[in-house]
């Protein structure tokens, strides 16, 4: 403990000069808006030129005291078999998992398969992404956060005592997603 | 010292002679009184009326055209900052960086909510880290602890997110809080704020290591590598603060490790690859080491006991017992250099990691042989006795300090 301290090798930072403080701060500024703006611009987007496919799903729990009212819905494709799963490895909790879609007669869509990686597409499969929640031994349960559907006050009473609704789903190029229409008139 | 303090025994010291009438006056005409407090009672109001207008709004949220709510976000965003910008410029500096920090909340909230609005969900982690990134610029932009305490608790909480939600750890996060906020501490240095980015980089390591599925103890590379950017701070208080979190992991890890090493399945899950793991510790060490060298605190090297990779042998009780003379030695040092230094705190925190160290043996080593009610007797008997032993010692090194200083 005899060895000396060296010299402090660099000078506490100053503070930044007033103009050029507020100079940056108009740029953070500007920066942060048009990030918001694109945003807002990235959900149109997605409805305009994305993709569109209806997917089965089901309301549950209606009703939230905190935010206004939105719908929690459970979705067909939410719960896949295992057999579905493409990955060299098991599944595992946490884990992104990327669902190949593909249309039903009916012209919904169903998983044909579960993939760790973004999978290739022919005609007018879908790819959609979510991460898996849970494993079992028969099969995973899968998120793609397009679980809450914000609604209208007046509209949620009468949806949320449907057992089975059809969902359009909007699915960007660069993989955003968004819900589009709530399809009441289903069976 | 404060204004009250002059106020209260200023007529005092005037009468014993100490100072006179017009020093005390001298003294007080460097204290101005606060002119913040003045203006609490406007600021109340403006608060009150603050949050009427959020609840109006809030409860006509869903219902409001989605242009208009876009609007209201960005207009009190912007408001915000400017109201900041225009307080400070005032000089209500409390009031600016309260209503800049706002503004920080505000476009974390408006992400969040123009994606709800949206109904748009994205897996590019962007969104959230370009919160982080505006946390960031605003804190060096204004050299302020908020704004730093801020960005390193929203980092945290971006890389939660998306570990938790989205099942990707974002790597520009984690190297952009340690190059950003670590830069940032390197030239101010603060121990409060080394205190706060230690436990958030702490926090975003436990996060990848949990991400990466592999061994715990992979999380002392990180750890420790934060406990050695602490030894080249030149300031000392700082390094410290940013030493402590590192330090709080290590010991309950190796606290755990005395209470339940005994068990081999549970040691067996922290056998990181033997080699890669202790090359990676080396390093770490020669890294510290350096720096303490440098710095001239190759004192502290003790710390670095509490690193010993003890799990990789296979003793079961042997393995325990070795874990509590780690500790013991490692708590004897930080006393023993706590009575050198002659610092009253860090007697009282080495007290305290002895004493927990002994309730840990003494519980480890008697509890399957001792009838219970001798064991909780002797028990507390040993800790009062230790208790007394430590303080009366204490009391000892600072009653011959006084007189010399």
């Amino acid at each position: 403990m005899s060895v000396p301290l060296p010299p402090v090798p660099t000078a506490p930072l100053p503070d930044l000069p007033e103009p050029r403080r507020r100079r940056w701060l108009q740029w953070l500024v500007l920066a942060q808006v048009l990030f918001v703006l694109g945003v807002a611009a990235a959900g149109y987007a997605t409805e305009a030129l994305g993709q569109r496919i209806w997917l089965r799903t089901q309301p549950v729990d209606p009703r939230d005291l905190l935010y206004g009212d939105y719908l929690n819905l459970r979705y067909q494709i939410g719960e896949v078999p295992g057999s579905l799963w493409r990955g060299p490895r098991p599944p595992r909790r946490k884990q992104a998992a990327y669902v190949l879609l593909s249309p039903h007669p009916d012209s919904t869509y169903e998983a044909v398969g579960v993939y760790p990686e973004r999978p290739a597409t022919t005609g007018r499969q879908a790819v959609l992404r979510g991460s898996v929640q849970d494993v079992w031994r028969r099969g995973l349960r899968l998120r793609y956060g397009l679980e809450r559907y914000y609604v209208p006050e007046t509209m949620s009473r009468s949806l949320h005592q449907r057992r089975s609704l059809r969902v359009q789903v909007s699915l960007a190029p660069w993989g955003q997603a968004r819900i589009t229409r709530v399809d009441t008139t289903a069976r | 010292m404060s204004r009250k303090l002059l106020e209260t025994e200023g007529p005092d010291w005037v009468q014993r002679g100490i100072i006179t009438e017009t020093q005390r006056g001298q003294l007080l005409a460097l204290y101005p009184t606060d002119t913040a407090a003045v203006g609490l009672l406007p600021l109340l109001g403006s608060l009150l009326v603050g949050l009427s207008a959020l609840s109006v709004v809030a409860a006509n949220w869903q219902g409001l055209p989605e242009l208009v709510r876009l609007g209201l976000l960005l207009g009190a965003l912007c408001g915000a900052y400017a109201g900041g910008e225009y307080f400070r410029r005032r000089g209500n500096l409390n009031l600016g960086m309260g209503l800049i920090a706002l503004g920080l909340l505000l476009f974390g909230a408006s992400i969040v909510l123009t994606s709800q609005l949206y109904q748009l969900i994205g897996y590019d982690l962007t969104g959230l880290l370009a919160w982080a990134v505006a946390g960031m610029g605003l804190t060096w932009l204004y050299r302020s602890r908020l704004l730093f305490l801020m960005t390193a608790v929203i980092s945290g909480i971006v890389q939660g997110y998306n570990t938790g939600q989205m099942g990707a750890f974002s790597y520009l996060t984690a190297v952009g809080t340690a190059l950003g906020l670590g830069y940032y501490w390197w030239r101010r240095p603060d121990a409060l704020l080394g205190g706060v980015l230690a436990t958030g980089l702490l926090w975003q390591s436990a996060l990848l290591i949990n991400h990466l599925h592999v061994k715990i103890t992979w999380f002392f590379i990180p750890a420790m590598l934060v406990y050695a950017f602490g030894d080249w701070q030149p300031d000392r208080p700082a390094g410290r603060a940013l030493q402590g979190p590192p330090l709080v992991a290590a010991f309950l890890f190796t606290l755990g490790l005395a209470l339940f090493g005994e068990s081999d399945f549970y040691a067996g899950q922290l056998r990181a690859p033997l080699v890669p793991y202790l090359a990676a510790l080396a390093a770490v060490l020669a890294l510290s080491l350096w720096g303490k060298q440098r710095r001239g605190r190759l004192g502290s090297t003790t710390d670095w006991l509490l690193l010993l990779p003890g799990f990789y042998f296979t003793g079961g009780l042997l393995l325990a017992v070795a874990t509590l003379v780690v500790l013991y030695a490692y708590s004897g040092s930080v006393l023993w250099r706590a009575h050198q230094e002659q610092n009253q705190d860090r007697v009282t925190l080495g007290t305290v990691l002895f004493v927990l160290t002994t309730a840990v043996a003494y519980f480890k080593l008697t509890w399957g042989f001792m009838d219970k009610s001798v064991f909780f007797l002797l028990g507390g008997l040993l800790l009062f006795g230790l208790s007394w032993l430590l303080r009366r010692r204490a009391a000892r090194t600072f009653a011959s300090s006084t007189p010399k200083s």
